[in-house]
C-alpha cells in the first residue's frame, strides 16, 4: 500500500497486497502478475507436480485478462535477460522442432502465458528446472520467429550457442524430460473439456465468485464491491490517538502467533484515524465472526473489543477504504494555532512533525506579559489561584526579550545567550519565538492564508537581519487555500497540476470551483475545457501591465511585470518605479489607463490643504493613509480625515520666477541654487510651486521649492523662451490689438473722458444674458461693468457697459450718451428745460450730467455739477455732509444710506436727517429732541454756511441727496416723502434743495421734501431756519417752501407714522428702487 | 521604430488671422500643435509636409475657423522587444550603488549609453514609458 495513504492493513497471510477495494477478492485484483507472483510462490510444489494441463487451464483462466496488456514487454525483457541460459538450450532444442510446432498450434493460444510462467520459474531458479527451460526455450525460439524485433539476438544466440551445445550430457536428459512433457501435454488437450473443467474446480473451486471477472480487461470498480458473502467489518473503540498504535500491535500479534494453534483468525485490521477525522477513535477489523475479534484484541492495549462494536454495513465499507489526501505538513509550511486560547488564530511555522504525525513542532510570536498581569491578578483576587485561561485581553505579539523575563521573574528563566534558546515558565523559545509541540488537530492546516505582514515578522527575526522569507514554503500554504483565488473570466491561465497540466488557456467562464477555459495553447488550442479552480494559477508575460488585487501589502500598486519565477511575480511599479515581489494569484491585467492611485477623493499629485497655512502635494497614496509633501519640503503621514480640503488645480496660476519671467503650470523650470533640482510645475501656491520629475523616485518625483528660486527652462507651449515661435494663432491677434485703428476699431472702445462717467444715472436696457431687456438706472460704474438698478426688480446688477443700451427716459428711444448728438440730447431732456437753465449756471462742467440725467441731471446738474465739489467741501465743514455723501454713493442703498446718514446725523447737523431718522424709528422722540439741538445747531449752520457759500453748492449738495436721498425717500413712503427726510437730514442743506433743484417736480419736491425735512425735526428750530434759509436761497421756490411748512405738521405725523416702519421692514433696496422711480416720476 | 505617417487633424484658427496666408498659418499652428506630441501609441517626430488643407469652415459660437489638414509625419512608436539605444538611462537613486559596474571596465551610471530591449509599454495621456532591460545577449554598455 502506498505509504501516504492514510491507513494500516495487517492482516493475517491471506490478505494479499492488492487493490485498494476488495480484501475478499483479492485473487482477483487488476495486478494480475502480483497475485500470480504469489500464487506461484504458495503453490509451487503442487504445480510442479500437477499435470501440465491442468497449469495450462489455470493460466487460461487467471491470466487472459492481462495478457495482451501486459504481457510482451516482459517477455522481452526475459529474454534479454536469459539470453545466457538459452544460448545453452539452443542445441539440444533443434530435435524437437517439429513435436513443438504441432503443439503450437494446438496450444496457440496458451503461449504467451506459458512462456510468462515459465520465465518466471527460470528466473528463480536458473540453475535446475531444466524442464522449464527447455520450454521457455522453444517458447522463445517461436516467439523470436514472431517478433521481429528479437531476431538480432536470436542469431547472436544461436551463434554462439552452437558450438559446445552437443557435447553437453545433461542435455540429453533434457531432451527426455522435453518429450515427457510433450506428451503430457497432448494428453492434457486430449483430454474432454468437461474433465479439464472440473479438474480446475477441484483446484480452484473456492474461489469460484471471483471466476467470472477475471476474463475482463478492466473489471468495473462496481463489481468488485463487497457482497454479503464476503467477511464483515467492525468498528471497534480505542483511544483516541493511539488507533495506529494499535494496528501495529495488532500486526505484532499476528506475526507472533502465525502458526501456532492460536492463530489471529482476523483478515485484516486498518485504521482511518487522523487529526480532523471522523473515524478517529476507531480500528478497523474484518473478520468473519464478531467472536474472531474478541479474540484477536484481547489484551491489546488501548483497544475496547468488549465495548459495543459497530458492523459496517455494506454499502459504508468502501467509502472506509477511500483515500482522501490529507494535508501532510511539511517543515517550513504555515499553520494556525488553535489550541493555546491565548494564541489562538496566531500564525505558526512548522519546524518538525513527529515520526507518528501526531504532532508538529511549530514555532510562533509568543503573546507573554512577563508576569505583569500575574501580579495585578494576585493582588486583587486576594491569594486566590487564578483561574487558567481566565478571560482578559491577550497580551500582543512580541518576541521573546530576555531582558523583560528577567526584570520580574528572574527564576524562571534559563538558557543560553549564545545559541537564544530559553526556557521560561516551562515554555521553549529560539531566536525570540516559541518552540511547542502541538498535536495536528489542534493546528489549522487548510485556508491558513497567512498574509505577508504575519510572514514578515517570521522573516525578519533571523539573527542577521536579513529577510529570509521562505517563499516557497509561503507559497505551498497559500497554494492549499485556492479559495480565495478569484478567476474571472478574460484572465489567462495555467494548468500546472493534474491531467491538464501546461495546458494554458483564457478563462471564459467560472463557475464555482470550475473554471472554463479556451485552450490558446498547444494540442487543444481552441478547444474549451472545464477544469478545476486547484491547479491553476494566473499567467503573465513580461511586460505584462498588472494590478495587485486581493490580500497583499502591495494591495492596489499597479505595474508592469518584469520577472516571472513560477508564480512569483516581479512588477516595478508605476508610480514609485520601485520592484515588488507578489504571487501571481494576487495579479490581475491592468487596463492600461488605471494606475493613478487615489484615496477617495485625492489621488496621487493632488494638491491638498493641511490646515490654513499649510498646503501638501500628495506623493504617496496608500490603502488607508497617503504621504504629503508640505510647502517647506517635509513629508507626513496624514489620514483623508486630516485633510482640510483639496486644491483644485488653477490652471490660470502665475508666479514669477527668478527672472522676472511669468511660470505657469507644466513650465519646466530648475532650481537656481541647492541641487538644482528640475521639474515641470504642478502646482503654483502663493510662492511655492511643487515641481515634478520622472528621473526621481523620491517622493513620487514631486519637490517644492519656492518660485523666486527657479530658472525657467522651457515654457509651455514656448511662451517666454521662444519668442520667435511665431504668434499664438488659436488666440486674437496680436497684431490687432497692438493697433487698434488697423482693426477697424470693432471693440467699440468709448471714447476717453475725463470726470464723471456719464452712464451714471442713465436709463439703460440690458441687452445680454440673464437681465436681458430689463430696465434700469445705472448707480455705479467703472471702467467696464456698471452698476444698475432695475426697475422690474428690486436689484441691482452688475452688468458690462458694452451689454448696455442707453435710453431716454422720457421717449424710451435708444441714445448714444458719449456722442456729441447724446449731449444734446441732454438739451433735449428739456422737461429740465428749467434746469436748462440750472444747466447754464456755473455748474456747467455738469452740463454734461444733465445730458445723462435727464431731468433728474439738469436738476443737481446744474446746481451742482460744480456744485458737487463744493458740497463736498461744504459737507466737510458741515460734517455731516460728508458721510451721507460717501455712504450713499458708495452703498448706493438706499437703506444704508439713510441709516448711516441717521447715525452721521446724529452727531452731525444731521441731525435734520437724524430727525428723518428718528420719525423712522423709535428714536423719533429723541431724534426731535436731539436733532433739535444739534440739528439746529447744525442744520441751520450748515445750511446757512451752504446756502451762505453759495446757492450753487446747495444745488450740487441736493444732487448729492438725490443719490443718497431718494433712498430714504424710498422708505419714508411717498416719492418725496423720503426726500425729505433724506434731504431732511440734509434738509439742513436741501430739505430745500431739492425742491428747489428740480424746477419741473418741484411742487411735487417741494411739497414732499418739506414736509419731510421739517416733520422730522419738525422742531420748530429746524424748519424755522431752515425754510427760512431756503426760502431765502430759492426764490423761485420759494413757494414750496410755505407748502412745506404747512404740510409739515401733517406730513410729519403721518409719514414717520407710516413709512418709516414699512421701511424697515422692506428690503433695503425696495424702497431705493421705488423711490428711485417715483423720483423719476416726480421729475 | 520610425515610421512615416499619414495623418489628418483639424486645425483651428481664430478670426483675426482670416486672410491670404491663412493656409500657410494653419500650416505653422499645425505643426507647432503637433510635432513632438505622444498621439497614444507613437510619438509624432517631425511632420513631412500637408495636403489637402480644406476649406475652413466657421464654427458656430466661436467664429473660429476649422480646417482638416492631411499631413505626413514621421513617428516613431516603440515595441515590445525592440533593441533601443536610449541616449540616457534611468536608475534607482534610491539604491545604494546607483550605478552597475561588471567589476571590469564597463561602468553604468547616469548618462552611461547602454542598448536595451523594451519588455514593457505603457502609454498614459500624454506621454509613453518603457521598460527596458539590459540582460541578454549584445544589450547593455555601448
Amino acid at each position: 500500500m502506498a505509504s501516504s495513504a492514510p491507513f494500516h492493513v495487517a492482516g493475517d497471510s491471506d490478505s494479499e497486497d492488492d487493490g485498494n477495494f476488495n480484501f475478499a477478492a483479492a485473487d482477483n485484483s487488476d495486478d494480475e502478475n502480483d497475485a500470480q507472483t504469489s500464487h506461484r510462490a504458495s503453490g509451487k510444489s503442487d504445480r510442479r507436480a500437477s499435470s501440465p494441463a491442468a497449469e495450462d487451464d489455470e493460466d487460461e483462466d487467471e491470466d487472459r485478462p492481462s495478457k495482451s496488456a501486459s504481457k510482451r514487454p516482459r517477455e522481452d525483457d526475459d529474454d534479454d535477460e536469459n539470453g545466457d541460459e538459452e544460448d545453452e538450450e539452443e542445441g539440444g532444442v533443434g530435435n524437437n522442432d517439429d513435436d513443438e510446432d504441432d503443439e503450437e498450434e494446438e496450444e496457440d493460444e496458451d503461449d504467451d502465458d506459458d512462456v510468462q510462467h515459465r520465465h518466471r520459474r527460470k528466473r528463480r531458479k536458473d540453475h535446475r528446472a531444466a524442464f522449464f527451460d527447455i520450454e521457455a526455450e522453444v517458447e522463445d525460439e517461436d516467439e523470436a520467429e514472431d517478433d521481429e524485433k528479437d531476431g538480432e539476438e536470436i542469431e547472436d544466440f544461436i551463434d554462439n550457442a552452437h558450438p559446445d551445445d552437443i557435447a553437453e550430457s545433461g542435455h540429453l536428459d533434457d531432451d527426455r524430460r522435453h518429450r515427457e512433457l510433450d506428451r503430457r501435454r497432448e494428453i492434457e488437450s486430449s483430454m474432454d473439456a468437461e474433465k479439464q473443467a472440473e479438474i480446475l474446480r477441484a483446484r480452484y473451486g473456492k474461489r469460484a465468485p471471483a471466476r467470472g471477472y477475471g476474463e475482463m480487461a478492466v473489471v468495473p470498480k462496481r463489481l468488485l464491491l463487497p457482497s454479503v458473502d464476503d467477511p464483515g467489518i467492525w468498528a471497534v473503540r480505542c483511544k483516541e490517538g493511539k488507533e495506529r498504535d494499535v494496528v501495529f500491535s495488532i500486526m505484532r500479534r499476528i506475526e507472533e502467533r502465525s502458526n501456532t494453534k492460536d492463530e489471529v483468525p482476523i483478515i485484516s485490521a486498518f485504521e482511518r484515524g487522523g487529526p480532523n477525522s471522523v473515524m478517529k477513535g476507531y480500528i478497523y477489523v474484518e473478520a468473519r465472526r464478531q467472536n474472531d475479534i474478541m479474540l484477536a484484541l484481547d489484551g491489546v492495549l488501548d483497544v475496547y473489543p468488549r465495548t459495543k462494536m459497530i458492523l459496517v454495513e455494506l454499502k459504508d465499507m468502501p467509502d472506509l477504504l477511500r483515500v482522501t489526501k490529507t494535508p501532510n505538513l511539511e517543515p517550513g509550511a504555515w499553520v494556525r494555532l488553535r489550541k493555546p486560547a491565548k494564541h489562538a488564530g496566531d500564525l505558526a511555522q512548522v519546524l518538525d512533525v513527529t515520526e507518528n504525525g501526531l504532532e508538529a513542532r511549530v514555532r510562533f510570536i509568543p503573546r507573554l506579559d512577563y508576569g505583569v498581569r500575574d501580579d495585578a491578578l494576585s493582588r486583587t483576587n486576594d491569594g486566590k489561584r487564578k483561574r487558567p485561561g481566565m478571560p482578559g485581553p491577550r497580551p500582543p505579539q512580541r518576541l521573546f526579550s530576555e531582558v523583560e523575563a528577567r526584570k520580574r521573574q528572574p527564576r524562571n528563566i534559563q538558557g543560553n545567550p549564545q545559541t537564544g534558546t530559553w526556557s521560561y515558565n516551562g515554555d521553549d523559545f529560539e531566536q525570540g519565538f516559541q518552540v511547542k509541540d502541538i498535536k495536528i488537530q489542534q493546528l489549522d492546516v487548510k485556508d491558513v492564508n497567512p498574509t505577508l505582514e504575519e510572514v514578515t515578522r517570521f522573516a525578519s527575526g533571523s539573527e542577521d537581519g536579513t529577510e529570509n522569507l521562505d517563499l516557497k514554503a509561503l507559497a505551498a500554504s497559500l497554494k492549499d487555500s485556492n479559495t480565495n483565488v478569484a478567476y474571472v473570466p478574460g484572465d489567462v491561465i495555467e494548468v500546472y497540476e493534474g491531467e491538464q497540466r501546461g495546458v494554458i488557456g483564457k478563462a471564459v467562464n467560472v463557475q464555482g470551483d470550475i473554471v472554463t477555459l479556451r485552450v490558446m495553447e498547444g494540442d487543444l488550442a481552441g478547444q474549451t475545457i472545464e477544469v478545476p479552480n486547484k491547479g491553476l494559477r494566473k499567467r503573465f508575460k513580461t511586460g505584462d501591465h498588472v494590478k495587485v488585487i486581493g490580500g497583499s501589502r502591495f494591495r492596489d500598486e499597479v505595474g508592469m511585470v518584469v520577472k516571472i519565477v513560477e508564480d512569483r511575480v516581479t512588477l516595478l511599479t508605476d508610480q514609485t518605479n520601485t520592484e515588488v515581489t507578489v504571487f501571481s494569484k494576487d495579479l490581475r491585467e491592468a487596463s492600461d489607463i488605471g494606475g493613478q492611485g487615489s484615496l477617495g477623493q485625492y489621488s496621487l499629485l493632488d494638491l491638498v490643504q493641511l490646515d490654513p497655512t499649510t498646503v501638501g502635494c500628495i506623493v504617496k497614496v496608500d490603502r488607508e493613509s497617503m504621504v504629503v509633501l508640505d510647502q517647506n519640503g517635509d513629508t507626513r503621514q496624514v489620514m483623508p480625515s486630516q485633510i482640510a480640503n483639496k486644491l483644485p488645480k488653477r490652471r490660470t496660476a502665475v508666479a514669477a520666477d527668478r527672472n522676472g519671467s511669468e511660470i505657469r503650470l507644466d513650465d519646466v523650470v530648475r532650481e537656481y541654487g541647492g541641487q538644482q533640482r528640475q521639474g515641470k510645475i504642478i502646482h503654483i501656491h502663493r510662492s511655492f510651486i511643487f515641481l515634478h520629475h520622472n528621473a526621481t523616485t523620491e517622493n513620487a518625483g514631486v519637490f517644492v521649492t519656492r518660485a523666486g528660486n527657479v530658472n525657467t527652462i522651457a515654457a509651455k507651449g514656448g511662451r517666454a523662451t521662444n519668442p520667435n515661435a511665431g504668434p499664438d494663432l488659436s488666440a486674437m491677434n496680436p497684431a490687432l490689438k497692438r493697433n487698434p485703428a488697423a482693426g477697424g476699431g470693432n471693440n467699440m472702445q468709448p471714447p476717453k473722458t475725463f470726470g464723471r462717467d456719464r452712464a451714471m444715472g442713465q436709463t439703460v436696457s440690458i441687452r445680454r444674458g440673464g437681465y436681458k431687456a430689463l430696465v434700469g438706472i445705472v448707480k455705479d460704474t467703472t471702467d467696464t461693468h456698471a452698476r444698475v438698478e432695475l426697475h422690474g426688480k428690486n436689484k441691482i446688477v452688475t452688468v458690462p457697459k458694452a451689454d448696455l443700451i442707453f435710453k431716454d427716459k422720457v421717449t424710451g428711444k435708444t441714445i448714444d450718451i458719449y456722442s456729441r448728438s447724446g449731449r444734446g440730447g441732454f438739451g433735449g431732456g428739456g422737461g429740465r428745460g428749467g434746469f436748462g437753465g440750472a444747466g447754464d449756471r456755473p455748474g456747467g462742467s455738469r452740463t454734461p450730467m444733465g445730458a445723462g440725467g435727464g431731468e433728474r441731471t439738469p436738476a443737481w446738474g446744474a446746481p451742482k455739477s460744480s456744485a458737487r465739489t463744493p458740497a463736498w467741501g461744504r459737507g466737510e465743514t458741515s460734517g455731516s455732509r460728508t458721510p451721507a455723501w460717501g455712504d450713499g454713493s458708495r452703498t448706493a442703498n438706499p437703506y444704508d444710506g439713510s441709516r448711516t446718514a441717521y447715525g452721521d446725523g446724529n452727531r452731525t447737523a444731521y441731525g435734520g436727517a437724524t430727525s428723518y431718522g428718528g420719525s423712522r424709528t423709535p428714536a423719533w422722540s429723541s431724534s426731535a429732541k436731539t436733532p433739535a439741538h444739534d440739528g439746529f445747531g447744525h442744520g441751520s449752520k450748515t445750511p446757512a454756511y451752504g446756502s451762505g457759500g453759495s446757492s450753487d453748492p446747495w444745488g450740487s449738495k441736493t444732487p448729492a441727496y438725490g443719490v443718497s436721498a431718494p433712498t430714504p425717500g424710498a422708505s419714508g413712503a411717498d416719492s418725496w416723502g423720503y426726500t425729505p427726510g433724506a434731504s431732511g437730514s440734509s434738509h439742513l442743506y436741501d430739505a430745500p434743495t431739492p425742491g428747489a433743484g428740480l424746477g419741473a417736480p418741484t411742487p411735487a419736491a417741494l411739497s414732499a421734501p418739506t414736509p419731510g425735512a421739517y416733520a422730522a425735526p419738525s422742531p420748530a428750530p429746524i424748519s424755522a431756519p431752515t425754510p427760512g434759509a431756503w426760502q431765502g436761497g430759492w426764490g423761485a421756490d420759494a413757494a414750496p417752501t410755505p407748502a412745506v411748512g404747512a404740510p409739515t405738521p401733517a406730513a410729519s405725523g403721518g409719514y414717520y407714522g407710516a413709512p418709516t416702519p414699512a421701511a424697515y421692514g422692506g428690503a433695503p433696496e425696495t424702497p431705493a428702487a421705488s423711490g428711485e422711480i417715483r423720483y423719476a416720476d416726480d421729475d | 521604430m520610425f515610421f512615416l505617417h499619414n495623418l489628418e487633424r483639424r486645425v483651428t484658427l481664430h478670426p483675426s488671422y482670416f486672410g491670404r496666408n491663412m493656409h500657410e498659418l494653419v500650416t505653422t499652428k499645425l505643426v507647432k500643435d503637433v510635432e513632438g506630441t505622444c498621439a497614444g501609441d507613437y510619438y509624432i517626430i517631425a511632420i513631412m509636409d500637408t495636403f489637402d488643407v480644406s476649406e475652413g469652415r466657421i464654427l458656430p459660437g466661436s467664429g473660429l475657423a476649422e480646417f482638416t489638414v492631411g499631413y505626413r509625419a514621421v513617428v516613431w512608436r516603440p515595441f515590445k522587444g525592440e533593441v533601443l539605444m536610449p541616449d540616457e538611462i534611468q536608475y534607482d537613486a534610491s539604491a545604494t550603488p546607483a550605478q552597475f559596474t561588471n567589476n571590469a571596465d564597463i561602468v553604468i551610471e547616469q548618462g552611461t549609453h547602454v542598448r536595451v530591449k523594451i519588455i514593457g509599454l505603457r502609454t498614459e495621456v500624454g506621454e509613453m514609458w518603457a521598460i527596458g532591460s539590459i540582460n541578454g545577449d549584445f544589450l547593455g554598455y555601448v
